[in-house]
């Protein structure tokens, strides 16, 4: 009796806690087919005239004037995707590369100043973005770097970076360390060692670090913000910029398609997962 | 003849959280023959491990030399050893099927297809895990691993393998198995164990020689049979088996018999060799060394513990001191608690270690 009550309770619980994560996610893609083009909060019936019009489809805008205003929008989004595309796949690359290796070299080598090391490791993430921004900004400014893509990276791995290896140390630190041991034993020079028992048995941390490398570098807005330069616009400094010149319902489409990208980037490091471990 | 390991003055010290100094190998002189099946036994924290890993080339040592086959291995990393290890928590690559696993060896030696196949089924084989080999570590009892752990470290042939406490992690029944099976392994192969054991009935079921360290020195060695029987110290006596200990002062001399007396003035007889009046020594009698009639030390069961087909008995001397630990076979039943019985024994069972 006592348990069924607690199972109703939990139910609640986890309906209402579901709920109040998805249901702004929600609003954001009922209202992306809204066709209402002046009051997102009123249905005015289904629509795919957003998503046309960003994509470069829309034939809606009947004047010239409208109509010139949609194709430079889509332009604009579309090289901001690029670009964000652009800044996350280099990012992703060097942190996840240079994260797993520092890990690497902290676990496994003892020298001077390691404890020093590893803790300001930490600093960048817990850094509030604001002042990691502003700081890299002047940073730029003063060793006379001109703010392009280039700057974005460099600023996206100073603290992606520790991410990376925060997560790759935590699966290295699972590890018995007999495993590269019975691999030397067995005649495997470090590197063989390397490529063939801890490539593989971290390959799951290390991908989980590059995707998480990526979702944030794809999503930043407030460190970007300060070191893109105006060739150099990214999705989230993008869409951040139309919101301020008004709320206009392309926006909801944009967002209905980041979700969506999301939840496949996320389905696909789950497979991915599933498939190393047994 | 030389022999296929030698080591000569092995030190290593560790620094201790404390600021001081702990001496892990303090002057270890070993030598093991080509075939020879050799168990390091000892109290934990005795540097067996170390010693262990300072052949394998995991630890390096601060004095003394390492030869395999004559050849220095001071020098050598761990992965140009010719020799190969069993660790005790199996190491295996659970990312690897149990036939790689078996075959790693050989695959980073870059050996041919056909002789990787061959010598795999072999090693499975020889450990009696045919047909495992697609299954993954994680798929496996712990015993079968075990065996995994086993085969991947025989199947590139090495002269010498090393096993630190192999067995540890079995249960009884299956540890008295896979040691009958070790042993007999070991026999076909035709290769040298140096295997690690802090567990003595191990080390005397499967050893030719079994070396007992004691704070980073080896404190005795010989066969199973020797250092069970002729222990030299109160240590030896006390590690390897159970043992009753007397401090004695030697009486007299009477042919070749000596009669030592403790201070409760119990009466022993002793073989003679090396004793004279007056001395003082250490008497030790194993439990089975004696019978429960006809003696001439007068007692009385204080406890008894059933083992099966043994019978465990203390007896209170009358004269006093210790009780005296005594195995009898399980015939008429235990003795009651307070039985008197007079305890005998065979003098030159008698034992009188070396070094008090
Ligand atoms: N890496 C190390 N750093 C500091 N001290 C160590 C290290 N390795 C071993 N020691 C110390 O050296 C001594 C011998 O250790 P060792 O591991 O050889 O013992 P052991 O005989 O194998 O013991 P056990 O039966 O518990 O495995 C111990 O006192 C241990 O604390
Ligand atoms: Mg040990």
């Amino acid at each position: 009796m006592q348990s069924r009550l607690g199972w109703a309770v939990l139910t609640i619980v986890a309906v209402l806690f579901f709920v109040f994560i998805y249901a702004p996610l929600l609003v954001i893609v009922v209202t992306s087919f809204n066709a209402n083009p002046v009051n997102m909060l009123i249905w005015d019936g289904f629509t795919l005239d957003w998503y046309r019009g960003l994509l470069g489809l829309g034939e809606r805008a009947t004047d010239v004037s409208n109509r010139a205003l949609y194709i430079e929008s889509t332009d604009q989004l579309l090289a901001a995707v690029r670009n964000s595309l652009t800044v996350a796949a280099a990012t992703t690359a060097i942190s996840t590369v240079v994260g797993t290796a520092t890990a690497l070299a902290l676990a496994r080598h003892r020298f001077k100043g390691r404890g020093v090391y590893s803790g300001g490791l930490l600093l960048p993430m817990m850094m509030p973005d604001i002042v990691l921004g502003i700081g890299l900004l002047i940073f730029f400014v003063t060793i006379g770097m001109q703010l392009s893509l280039l700057t974005i990276i460099i600023g996206h791995c100073t603290f992606l970076i520790s991410y990376v290896y925060l997560i790759v140390q935590a699966r290295l630190a699972g590890l018995d360390p007999a495993l590269e041991e019975a691999s030397a034993d067995l005649g495997a020079s470090e590197w063989t060692t390397f490529r063939k028992v801890l490539l593989p048995q971290l390959a799951p941390g290390i991908l989980g670090g590059a995707l998480l490398a990526f979702v944030i570098s794809m999503d930043d807005l407030v460190i970007t913000y300060f070191i893109a330069g105006t060739g150099s616009t990214t999705l989230p400094v993008y869409i951040f910029g139309m919101i301020r010149r008004g709320v206009k319902p392309e926006i909801n489409a944009i967002a209905t398609m980041i979700i969506l990208a999301s939840i496949l980037i996320a389905a696909l490091g789950l497979w991915l997962r599933s498939r190393k471990t047994d | 003849m030389t022999a296929l390991l030698e080591i000569r003055g092995a030190r290593r010290r560790f620094a201790t959280p404390e600021g001081g100094h702990i001496a892990a190998l303090d002057g270890v002189d070993l030598d093991v023959g080509g075939n020879e099946f050799v168990t390091l036994l000892g109290p934990s924290g005795c540097g067996k491990t170390t010693l262990l890993r300072a052949i394998s080339g995991f630890e390096q040592l601060d004095g003394g030399s390492v030869r395999l086959d004559g050849a220095d291995l001071g020098a050598l990393p761990p992965f140009r050893r010719p020799l190969n290890t069993v660790f005790q928590s199996y190491a295996l690559f659970g990312h690897m099927t149990v036939a790689r696993n078996v075959g790693y060896a050989l695959e980073v030696r870059g050996v041919d297809r056909a002789t990787y196949e061959r010598e795999v089924g072999q090693a499975l084989e020889k450990v009696g895990l045919s047909g495992m080999g697609a299954r993954k570590p994680s798929q496996l009892s712990g015993g079968q691993r075990q065996r995994v752990a086993l085969a991947r470290a025989i199947v590139a042939k090495p002269r010498l393998l090393l096993l630190d406490e192999p067995l540890s992690a079995l249960d009884r029944n299956l540890r008295q198995q896979m040691q009958l099976e070790l042993k007999d392994l070991q026999h076909r192969l035709g290769i040298a164990f140096v295997f690690v054991t802090h567990d003595q009935e191990e080390a005397l079921t499967m050893s030719d020689r079994v070396v007992l360290m004691r704070a980073g020195r080896i404190e005795q060695q010989g066969s199973p049979r020797d250092i069970y029987r002729r222990p030299r110290s109160r240590f030896v006596a006390e590690f390897i088996g159970e043992t009753n200990l007397f401090s004695i002062t030697v009486e007299r001399i009477e042919g070749g018999l000596a009669v030592g007396r403790t201070a409760q003035g119990l009466a022993l007889w002793l073989p003679a060799a090396g004793l004279r009046p007056g001395q003082s020594a250490v008497a030790a009698l194993r439990p089975a060394d004696f019978t429960l009639e006809d003696g001439d030390i007068a007692g009385q069961v204080s406890r008894s513990v059933y083992l099966g087909s043994d019978l465990h008995l203390f007896v209170r001397p009358n004269a006093g001191g210790p009780e005296i630990r005594v195995t009898a076979r399980d015939r008429a039943g235990a003795p009651e608690v307070g039985t008197p019985v007079s305890l005998g024994y065979d003098p030159a069972a008698a034992h009188v270690l070396e070094e008090a």
